[in-house]
């Protein structure tokens, strides 16, 4: 009985696959096809429910397709990875900024296009301004400075070149004679042709602006390379004066910070996959192999971005390997501290463990950075050092505790026995015990601070994994920038380790050679 | 040269040290025996501040070690110390081992200590084995490392832990042999032990620690031969005690029974021996003795003597003089008479007090 429902059921199942099928083929070819003569329909497929869109999280696009399409899927990406899930068929749509994306086709972005038509009304765009800036009126003085542009059309000009020639060529810009004042910009370094790297220097429209914005205050400028999941944070908490990067005047942002006239207006561009420019077809191996060959290109050697690569990794080593030393000595002292049981030592250890240990890294980088220093302008490096010596403090802390545990009681009344003192104990006999017993752990935790230092971009730290995005920002192409950072993150590791198992081979007594020990014990001093 | 005063040692509710009261001289060879738990190692342990003293003095060569202030490494090295559980130096090769305190703590040259090492190496016969790590060597080979570790700081005083009782059954005679030599080199000695003919071979006195304290000492004839307190007596001629009382208010035959089999079983008596001690209680007590006496009042000791098998039963009866011989029970005496040796009855007319001994093989 059940067998014949489910047969009965077999044949409907297919027919009704088929024809799905055949309406999606016909809705695609069409959809395609008849791009210019039915542009009305354009946006039509959007309305479609459960119709996968992607877009910027707070960003205008969210909102709009929020409001315009309630019965699309929202998927909430950032810029690069919006290009590739398109183009990887994850999402049906991907609503931006279209000037952005009119370029990335032009820098040879593949597998999609962009629809003529535009969504909802066009996007302002300003900066955005702190309230706690040190510079008196900055509001003011950025209007004023932005009406006098508008006034002798600087502003246009600047849009004319940057923006609709791609003429990336940054003017010179008069410094001021005198400083009055430090103005910290804080930017992405992400959205080209406003602001983005090349040859390891920001540029683009909104660093030509505050460059003639630093010349107008008479101030001394510095930039500031942040997430836009932090940007806000940075300009709230004090550590920037200006958010210029091609900053979007959405209601929720306006909720938080101050922004100043407008600049210009964006409009909002949707860029579907497109099927017929598919590539998978010519997969041949001098194609793929010429393919690398332009990815290395793009990547490394286009604009000097190994440069790019290589301060990113010298940031990686410096917060890992500063980490490594500074938390392995407070480690050190917590645990000498806490050795013989004094109770506020352990309480404090034991808030420290519970703290460090119960959060996220980034969560407590964060915290760092805009909580307990806001408004002190501290290097993101810094405080990301300090941040993962607390991480890493609280890890050797537990190490040695659980090290120093293995080694047997009586070691140490061997030692007391022969008039050993306390800390001459520890250090000549338990602690070379020790370390065999948390050495291993230790590698390993050596390499797992490395790849959690990938996440200081939070707090405006350009490491390895940040420049890995910065790059991939420029050249539209997301496997080779991630490839190289993995590999680079391997060499990384295998240096480090390499560095730690020489320690580990050189305190293990038991590497010694019998010519050796006797040649250290026959040594007179 | 250690004098000790009133030396207390508490563990939370524990007391295993009440209050120890001894003096050392120079050249002693002093054994410690006595039951476990009745605080033999923490005694020794004491010495050197291992365990820091509830309360009391201890003065060694007249300084009073245990002040405060005083800087107790300078006298730990002079006091050695070998433990149980050897504790070696896991990450340091045997010389080293030897030679890490007199170089770091005695000011020694290099040179001078490892020849010095190497010389108490080949005393307790293990020159080959310097470079060795310790986990290298066998139980007893740890422990002649360990002796002559402590040996390298010239030691005034040695204090043994239970030297020998981590060590294989094979491995015990090699380690007596190092420390039989070393006794007699006239260094003062103090030897935490359960093997009672070295312990007597060796030493000029005995410690025979229960009680909370030192219960006697001697010299090893004094304690072995003629120990003069009833528990010493009893450790030394390993005898396993059972005593129970029986009076009227209890008369109970299954709570006595039950009482004598759990003392039996976990002494290891043979059963055929086991039935006898039953069997002749059994005759004498409940056979003869309590159908006589109207308001019993019976003191009743098995002690079983590891060492001889052999038990020895005392029944001490209050009341009227009553020599059991003259019992018309003639079952239960012929019974008696069958497994019993040696019976002795006595009577104390005074205190009214029959006293019967026996043994039992």
């Amino acid at each position: 009985m059940n067998k014949t429902l489910k047969n009965a059921k077999k044949p409907a199942c297919i027919l009704l696959t088929v024809l799905l099928v055949t309406v999606f083929t016909l809705f695609l070819a069409v959809s395609s096809y008849g791009g210019e003569e039915n542009s009305e329909d354009q946006l039509a497929f959007l309305s479609e429910p459960g119709v996968r869109i992607g877009v910027s999280n707070g960003s205008i696009q969210e909102y709009l397709v929020s409001k315009m399409f309630p019965e699309a899927e929202l998927f909430y990406m950032e810029k690069f990875s919006g290009y590739e899930a398109l183009s990887q068929g994850k999402i049906d749509a991907y609503v931006y900024d279209k000037k952005q994306m009119e370029l990335a086709i032009k820098n040879g972005l593949k597998g999609v296009k962009l629809l003529d038509q535009t969504l909802g009304d066009p996007t302002k765009i300003a900066l955005g301004i702190s309230d706690i800036s040190m510079i008196p009126d900055l509001e003011g003085e950025v209007n004023r400075f932005i009406g006098e542009l508008k006034a002798d059309g600087t502003l246009d000009d600047m849009y004319e070149r940057w923006v609709i020639n791609h003429d990336f060529e940054m003017p010179e810009i008069e410094e001021p004679v005198s400083v009055r004042c430090h103005l910290m910009v804080g930017t992405t370094g992400d959205v080209e042709p406003y602001s983005f790297y090349e040859s390891n220097a920001l540029t683009g429209y909104d660093i030509e602006l505050m460059h003639r914005l630093a010349a107008y205050l008479e101030a001394d400028l510095e930039f500031m390379t942040f997430d836009w999941d932090s940007i806000v944070n940075g300009l709230k908490s004090g550590k920037i004066d200006i958010i210029a990067s091609n900053l979007q005047m959405s209601p929720e942002r306006a909720e938080e910070i101050t922004f100043s006239d407008i600049l210009y207006l964006e409009s909002n561009g949707v860029m579907v996959r497109d099927t017929e420019s598919d590539g998978a077809g010519d997969n041949t191996v001098s194609k793929l192999l010429s393919s690398v060959k332009d990815s290395f290109e793009k990547t490394f050697i286009k604009e000097d971005r190994y440069k790019l690569f290589l301060s990113g990794i010298l940031t990686t080593i410096f917060i890992t390997v500063l980490s490594i030393i500074l938390g392995t000595f407070f480690g050190f002292l917590i645990f000498m501290a806490c050795r013989k049981g004094n109770r506020i030592a352990n309480a404090f250890a034991r808030i420290f463990d519970w703290f460090v240990q119960g959060i996220p890294t980034v969560v407590l980088l964060m915290i760092l950075y805009y909580i307990v220093f806001a408004g002190i302008r501290i290097r993101g490096d810094y405080v990301a050092v300090m941040g993962f010596t607390m991480f890493y403090a609280s890890i050797v802390y537990n190490m040695l505790k659980t090290g120093v545990g293995a080694v047997e009681k009586g070691q140490t009344e061997a030692a007391y026995a022969l008039g050993y003192g306390d800390i001459h104990a520890f250090f000549r006999m338990i602690l070379p015990q020790a370390l065999p017993h948390f050495l291993p752990a230790y590698k390993a935790q050596v390499v797992a601070l490395i790849k959690a230092t990938a996440v200081v971009g939070y707090i405006a730290v350009l490491d390895l994994t940040k420049i890995g995005d910065i790059v991939r920002g420029r050249t539209y192409d997301a496997f080779f920038p991630l490839i190289s950072v993995a590999v680079i993150y391997f060499i990384l590791e295998w240096i480090l380790t390499t560095v730690v198992k020489r320690i580990e081979r050189s305190t293990d007594p038991k590497m010694r050679s019998p010519e050796d020990i006797l040649k250290r014990i026959m040594a007179d001093d | 040269m250690i004098e000790i005063k009133h030396l207390r040692k508490e563990y939370g509710t524990l007391t295993p040290l009440e209050d120890v009261n001894v003096t050392i001289n120079d050249g002693d060879v002093i054994s410690v025996i006595g039951p476990s738990g009745t605080g033999k190692s923490t005694f020794i342990r004491c010495i050197n501040l291992l365990e820091k003293p509830s309360s009391g003095q201890i003065i060694f060569n007249g300084v009073d070690i245990t002040s405060k202030g005083y800087d107790i490494r300078k006298a730990r090295r002079r006091i050695g110390m070998v433990f149980q559980s050897f504790n070696l130096f896991g990450h340091m090769t045997v010389i080293e081992n030897i030679m890490a305190a007199p170089v770091d703590l005695l000011g020694s040259g290099k040179k001078d200590a490892y020849n010095k090492g190497m010389e108490l190496l080949s005393r307790v016969g293990l020159s080959d084995k310097a470079l060795s790590y310790p986990d290298e060597l066998s139980g007893g080979q740890k422990q002649r490392v360990a002796i002559a570790r402590t040996l390298c700081m010239d030691p005034e005083v040695i204090l043994m832990d239970e030297p020998t009782s981590a060590l294989d059954p094979t491995m015990v005679s090699e380690v007596q042999n190092v420390i039989r030599e070393l006794s007699k080199s006239g260094r003062t000695m103090l030897i935490v032990t359960h093997e009672m003919n070295f312990a007597r071979s060796i030493s000029n006195r005995v410690f025979y620690m229960d009680k909370g304290g030192i219960y006697e000492e001697g010299t090893p004839d004094e304690i072995f031969l003629y120990p003069s307190k009833e528990l010493t007596r009893r450790f030394i001629h390993r005898l396993k005690v059972f005593e129970t009382e029986i009076t009227s208010e209890s008369t109970s035959h299954s709570a006595f029974e039950e009482g004598l089999n759990h003392y039996l079983l976990i002494n290891d008596i043979l059963p055929s021996m086991q039935y006898r001690i039953q069997l002749a209680l059994e005759e004498l007590v409940w056979g003869i003795l309590l159908p006589r006496y109207r308001d019993p009042d019976i003191n009743i000791s098995v002690e079983y003597s590891v060492d001889d098998a052999l038990c020895r039963i005392a029944v001490i009866y209050k009341g009227e003089a009553f020599d059991f011989r003259e019992s018309d029970n003639r079952l239960s005496l012929s019974l008696l008479s069958s497994i019993a040796n040696n019976i002795e009855y006595s009577c104390n007319k005074e205190i009214e007090e029959n006293r019967v001994v026996f043994t039992v093989s």
